[in-house]
């Protein structure tokens, strides 16, 4: 049950990192980026889609296995 | 940048960037030393640099083919089974725990860093830190060989005492990753202080190496793929570029295979010392000359 919660925690977090990337990508973010004026962010947009891809691997670490 | 120069870059990235003597402090160091005029600020140079970058990650590629190749395996068989069942597989999970911490520091950092510390001076200073940092690796390496009562036996012997990169702890995985950011401080090795952070999670000094070259392969390649669009920028003379890239890799390849027969058996002071000796040396001449 533990392992399922923090499964779930963990699928939100990958989406909200995906909407991240959306965002840095279409440059409503300009959080920390090295020019502020560029239309795009494609270096922190693709950061994002890889956090959100390793935060589904690590949620599919932590949910309960069923026995086989 | 005349082709001489471009070809010299080429050489001192390609073997500068897996030594562990730090390629950016280099970069920065030599063409101010040797007095030469072109500006790493320029945009054309960003466009060599990645191709610099790509030639170094094509020779580590080819290195680890075969590994690469099971890592990568390894890495979907592990991630959609949701658990690891083979040395592979934790290598492939402890690989992407290493590079994250340093890919997101890494973009979030590196253009402050980059334009804050980039002058000659303040690599020669970083220079001096990453020779103490990996003299002080060994010196806790050595307790810990003292502790172990390794003392007396040949070098082969001790390092066999020592951990595989399958067998370190997630945790040491992350932090030796997160390591990797400081080497945006032009002067402080990406190689050092990786292998250095492996010896104190406990690898062997082969081992330790060639954790720090699997960590930096998808980085190095990542960061120069990213900026492939800069290479089709107008006024970029390709060939001499491409020419620069080639010996890049070559002198990356040569390096790699030297460091990891050196490693069997030896330690990271040589270079440490290097650096000490390379960063006062310089700061000595930056300050001296009119």
């Amino acid at each position: 049950m533990k392992g399922n919660s923090l499964a779930i925690g963990l699928v939100v977090l990958a989406i909200v990192f995906l909407i991240l990337a959306g965002l840095y990508y279409e440059g409503v973010i300009q959080i920390a980026v090295s020019d502020p004026t560029a239309a795009h962010h494609p270096t922190h947009a693709i950061l994002f889609t890889v956090l959100a891809i390793a935060t589904l691997i690590a949620a599919n670490f932590a949910r309960s296995k069923r026995p086989t | 940048m005349t082709l001489a120069q471009a070809l010299f870059m080429g050489l001192l990235q390609g073997s500068t960037e897996l030594f562990p003597v730090s390629s950016l402090g280099h970069a920065v160091l030599i063409p101010s030393l040797l007095h030469w005029s072109f500006k790493q600020s320029d945009p054309s140079f960003v466009p060599f640099l990645v191709l610099l970058h790509l030639g170094t990650a094509s020779a580590l590629l080819f290195i680890y083919r075969g590994e690469w190749v099971a890592i990568i395996k390894a890495f979907f068989t592990a991630a959609v089974r949701g658990r690891i069942e083979t040395p592979p597989e934790r290598l492939a999970m402890l690989l992407m725990v290493g590079t994250i911490p340093g890919a997101t520091l890494g973009v979030y950092f590196e253009h402050q860093l980059k334009s804050l510390f980039a002058s000659p001076k303040a690599a020669a200073g970083f220079l001096v830190v990453n020779g103490f940092l990996m003299l002080g690796a060994e010196v806790l390496r050595r307790r810990a060989e003292r502790r172990a009562v390794l003392a007396g036996k040949s070098r082969e012997e001790q390092e066999q005492n020592f951990a595989v990169a399958e067998q370190i702890s997630f945790r040491a995985a992350a932090l030796v990753g997160a390591c990797q950011a400081l080497s945006l401080f032009p002067g402080i090795s990406r190689s050092g202080i990786t292998i250095g952070g492996g010896l104190l999670a406990g690898l062997r000094h082969q081992e330790a190496a060639r954790l720090s070259f699997l960590l930096a392969t998808p980085i190095i390649a990542g960061a120069g793929v990213i900026e492939i669009p800069q290479l089709f920028s107008a006024g970029i003379p390709v060939a001499e570029y491409v020419a620069a890239a080639l010996l890049a890799g070559a002198a990356a390849y040569l390096s790699a295979r030297f460091l990891l027969r050196y490693f069997r058996s030896g330690r990271l002071d040589p270079y440490g010392w290097y650096c000490v000796a390379a960063g006062v040396g310089s700061l000595a001449l930056l300050t001296l000359r009119p």
